[in-house]
């Protein structure tokens, strides 16, 4: 995919202060580029301003990421990307125990407890998305209305099958690879013939030697039996083409992103780093999205942070973005400039969304603004098997326990997703880097005696990490506070968050799951939650470390009306009749999917919505004539 | 029209040039793949991954040429003694004025490639092959009907099956038979290969087989003389060209005046590997003698695993991937150690294989 050279400078801010774009986009992640090229393809003229670095994307630049991280000494997600105080990142590593009554105030998320989260997002030319697993479970039909039907959540003002047109238009751009037949399951459906661009990326070896263990399983929950089975997970990384795509058009996969042509990432090599980031662009990254949008013509704006959205006091629209334009990530100098639009599109990701909005004075009728902030939860049980199952051939994770994401029990206890990690214990403890100290400095091994304990250590490892519901909370919120500012001046968000117990009792029956999955397996269970540890949380008298996801949500929820929702179905704010407020942020649920399909597909159909609103508002008046 | 008798007319005649073809396209990956390992880790990345995706399309050429052998009722086999030649080794150009050797990357062996894959046209079909002087040993594109012939570049020695191959068709044809008898299931489809522009085309007819080597011609030299091939690839010349101007093509450019983006190249950020390196430079009993006799024996067993996978299980090809991740950490075994007795060189894969009984592993 070729960026287009100097497309990252070529827009003068001052002569694009100077212009009324159709649409101005704040953030060139996934729905910002999505957005930016849908709107595009309609000829509408359209500015991104980006916090990120103003920087080409290119096949060195990208492996400058790599060449970070494979020398860092944490191997965090955001390890390959460099600090940058003017627009900083949640980093896991800054998470540290909350002491009741006192925020941590230390790194860029200023939070309030009483549950540290160690969520990140990532703020360079291509998001989130640059460190992102890739996995690309489209939400259950059930997801869609878990109030009504199981009294916990919100229901969407869209369901299953209104998004469904707009899931194979996510799956196109990011290339999925997955068989419709394994993905069919728990009431999603396909149209008849549908199948995914790419193959399904096929099992590991670990998942088989898992599944030999856990296929066929029953569990009994809320009266119901649930079979459990080993199963593939739809990918955003590039596999085979499927030749009976599009009608047997076929698909011609997506490969690296840089200014002169490159052919490389056309299919997964399975290096097992795809997080924090692919060796070779086979991963999706919205910068394959963004480099086409350029392509088109899209203006583009770099190192610019979004400080204020300003109003129109009278017509209650959004006249003009201020933002603030940094010369440079080592210093703190920069211009303040406008950006002046037909409609405005935040896509910022669900923190920096809410973020800004509450920075600029803008709460909803309904104070829900930056409220229902959402992760999934994620626990990790963690076990050795009796054999050698060939942990760390990638990629990261192709299989897992999907069987027990829907049922009746969800009026009760939170759903969830099990991933069997192909990278063995790396998340819970380090591993292999811990490893590789034990045997060295517990056990004195070196040479040949030190390669086989590393082997039969590792390579034996499992990993479940179970990925559960977490409902929206208005109490679990992004908020701003004038004391807390960043180098720039920007006001950092401040989260205060806990996890609810409908997610704890998911949790416990989770890790309850795991010891008899183990049991099965014949392996021996090393699970530990430290009560030291900043996500150590207490349920009826157990302690269970909760990681984040990453996978954020729910701080502009959409609803049926202006009392439960910040915007409408298509993520248009309810206030400002020209503002949209795009991705995650906008789902009133995330049930057990991985958060970038849905919202993906989310913002395929708001652009269709954008685009009729800036042709209506647009046209020349029609004057009747004198009949 | 005075059109020049191919010199390609009997069906062992094309059998035979094809299996040549196969020789030719491996030839050309142990030295791109010396050049590529010698590279030090995370520098030259503008030289690595142009030497990465032509090595990568040398394969695809490689499977091409086995898929027309198939459709043509041949059987490729890459385990046949002598399939790999001796370096240094030539290849055929007109004016034999090259060998090509197994070294680590350097202006020269910049200059090497780009021979290897220039554009050359001979003025007419019957100038296409041109007498080869007698010092010359190992021509991997000489006519094999012929010894004392060979062509005027890789281009026109696929020009001169496509003739062969036409010619043979309408001749079966006359007589109400088929050239293409092979089984279907023997061919390699864009399934099982894949290398960004160019797809793997199964043959079937002779549409099918002219588009196979038509495309392996066009990714060397491009197409009807312009940079790009038919799929809008660059052709290998001019991506070897970029190093050498130290500047990238871009869609309308001219031969020879890129005006992309720059190139990065540091010459000294290299492995100094042994050029031509023979098993008999490293002693017996020493770590590297061992390495470099494993290297040859995976090697071995990696054309093995390609013959199979162009004789029926074309899904072997998917294993072959993970199986260039071992190539790649055996080669950097041997290119990324000191050569003892032999300050500032370092050792070096030697793909010595078939050639002689291999010497047991140590």
């Amino acid at each position: 995919m070729i960026f287009p050279q100097g497309a990252a400078n070529r827009t003068d801010p001052s002569d694009a202060s100077e212009t009324v774009y159709d649409a101005v986009i704040v953030g060139g992640g996934v729905a910002g580029s999505i957005i930016a090229h849908e709107l595009s393809q309609a000829d509408l003229r359209v500015l991104i301003v980006e916090a990120g670095p103003a920087e080409d994307m290119t096949l060195t630049g990208y492996e400058g990421y790599l060449s970070r991280f494979y020398s860092a000494t944490s191997k965090d997600n955001q390890s390959p990307f460099p600090r940058n105080p003017n627009a900083p990142m949640p980093r896991s590593t800054d998470a540290r125990p909350i002491v009741p009554g006192q925020p941590d105030t230390a790194s860029y998320l200023v939070q309030n407890g009483p549950y540290c989260t160690d969520t990140t997002y990532t703020r360079v030319l291509g998001g989130t998305t640059l460190h992102w697993e890739a996995k690309t479970p489209r939400m259950l039909p059930e997801d869609f209305d878990t109030a009504s039907r199981f009294g916990q959540g919100l229901d969407w003002p869209v369901d299953y099958a209104e998004l469904e047109p707009y899931y194979q238009q996510a799956e196109r751009e990011i290339g999925v690879s997955a068989d419709v037949a394994e993905q069919t399951y728990l009431g999603v459906t396909f149209p008849p013939g549908y199948v995914f661009p790419m193959r399904g990326i096929p099992l590991s070896y670990l998942d088989t030697v898992v599944g030999r263990g856990v296929d066929g399983t029953e569990v009994k929950l809320d009266g119901e039996s649930h079979t459990l089975r080993v199963r593939p997970f739809a990918q955003g990384r590039n596999g085979v083409p499927n030749p009976a795509y599009d009608g047997g058009k076929g698909y011609l996969p997506t490969g690296a992103v840089s200014t002169h042509q490159v052919q490389e990432g056309e299919r997964c090599q399975g290096n097992n780093n795809c997080v924090p980031l692919c060796p070779v662009q086979a991963k999706y990254h919205a910068g394959k999205t963004l480099a086409k949008a350029l392509g088109k013509g899209v203006d583009f704006v770099a190192q610019a942070v979004g400080y204020k959205v300003h109003v129109d006091p009278v017509t209650g629209r959004v006249s003009h973005l201020e933002y603030r334009q940094y010369r440079d990530p080592s210093s703190a100098d920069y211009v303040t400039r406008t950006a002046r639009g037909r409609i405005f599109v935040l896509a910022a990701n669900a923190i920096e969304n809410a973020r800004l909005m509450l920075a600029s004075g803008l709460r909803d009728s309904a104070g829900l603004m930056g409220r229902n902030l959402m992760d999934h939860a994620y626990i990790l049980c963690w076990a050795l098997l009796p054999e050698i199952a060939g942990t760390m051939r990638g990629t990261v994770c192709t299989g897992g326990i999907v069987d027990l994401r829907g049922g009746s029990f969800r009026r009760q206890q939170a759903a969830f997703a099990i991933d069997i990690h192909n990278d063995g214990w790396g998340w819970a403890t380090g591993s292999p880097y811990t490893d590789l100290h034990a045997i060295v400095d517990a056990q004195n091994k070196f040479g040949p005696a030190l390669r086989n304990a590393l082997v039969n250590q590792i390579s034996r490892q499992l990993l479940l990490a179970y990925m559960i519901e977490v409902p929206p909370s208005p109490s679990n919120r992004v908020t701003v506070d004038p004391a807390y500012r960043d180098q720039l001046g920007n006001m950092r968000p401040v989260i205060s968050y806990s996890v609810p117990d409908y997610t704890m009792r998911g949790v416990a029956y989770g890790r309850r799951l795991a010891r008899r999955i183990f049991e099965r397996l014949g392996a021996e269970d090393y699970t530990y939650y430290d009560p030291a540890d900043y996500g150590y949380v207490t349920h009826e008298g157990n302690g269970y470390c909760i990681r984040g996801g990453n996978h954020l949500a729910g701080t502009h929820v959409m609803g049926t009306a202006p009392a439960n929702s910040v915007v409408d179905s298509t993520m248009r704010s309810w206030e400002h009749e020209n503002l949209y407020l795009a991705g995650g942020g906008s789902m009133p649920t995330i049930g057990t999917a991985n958060v970038t399909l849905t919202l993906a597909a989310l913002c395929y159909r708001s652009a269709r919505r954008m685009v009729e609103q800036v042709r209506r508002e647009s046209a020349p008046l029609a004057v009747s004539a004198a009949h | 029209m005075s059109e020049a008798t191919p010199k390609i007319t009997t069906l062992e005649q094309l059998h035979r040039y094809l299996y040549s073809a196969l020789r030719l396209e491996h030839a050309t990956i142990p030295p791109y793949l010396t050049a590529l390992y010698s590279l030090h880790p995370e520098t030259n990345s503008d030289a690595r991954h142009v030497l990465r995706v032509v090595a990568v399309e040398e394969m695809l050429h490689l499977s091409l040429a086995a898929n027309v052998l198939n459709a043509t009722g041949g059987t490729p086999d890459l385990t046949r003694a002598g399939f790999v030649p001796p370096y240094p080794t030539f290849l055929p150009d007109g004016e034999k004025d090259f060998k090509v050797d197994l070294a680590p990357f350097s202006e020269a062996t910049l200059d090497t490639f780009l021979k290897i894959e220039r554009p050359a046209k001979a003025p007419t079909k019957e100038l296409r092959l041109v007498p080869r002087a007698r010092s010359a040993r190992h021509l991997l594109a000489a006519d094999p009907d012929d010894p004392d012939m060979q062509y005027y570049s890789i281009g026109e020695f696929y020009a001169e099956i496509e003739r062969g191959l036409e010619y043979l068709h309408a001749e079966y044809q006359a007589e109400g038979r088929t050239l293409f008898v092979g089984d279907p299931s023997h061919q390699i489809t864009p399934e099982y290969f894949y290398s960004g522009g160019g797809e793997a085309i199964p043959v079937t007819d002779l549409k099918s087989g002219l588009a196979a080597l038509g495309l392996i011609a066009a990714q060397g030299e491009g197409l009807g003389g312009g940079i790009y091939d038919g799929e809008g690839e660059l052709a290998h010349y001019y991506r070897f060209q970029q190093i050498k101007l130290q500047q990238y093509y871009q869609k309308g450019d001219q031969p020879g005046q890129p005006s992309g983006p720059p190139v990065a190249v540091d010459w000294h950020a290299v492995y100094p590997s042994l050029p031509n390196a023979t098993l008999a430079a490293y002693p017996d009993g020493s770590e590297l003698r061992a390495a470099a006799v494993g290297f040859n024996e995976s090697y071995a067993d990696f054309l093995g695993l390609l013959t199979r996978a162009y004789t029926g299980q074309p899904e072997l090809l998917l294993e072959a991937v993970w199986r260039m991740f071992q190539i790649r950490d055996h080669m950097n075994r041997l290119l990324r150690n000191p050569l003892p007795g032999s300050p500032g060189v370092n050792a070096a894969p030697t793909f010595e294989i078939f050639a002689a009984p291999l010497v047991a592993g140590a």
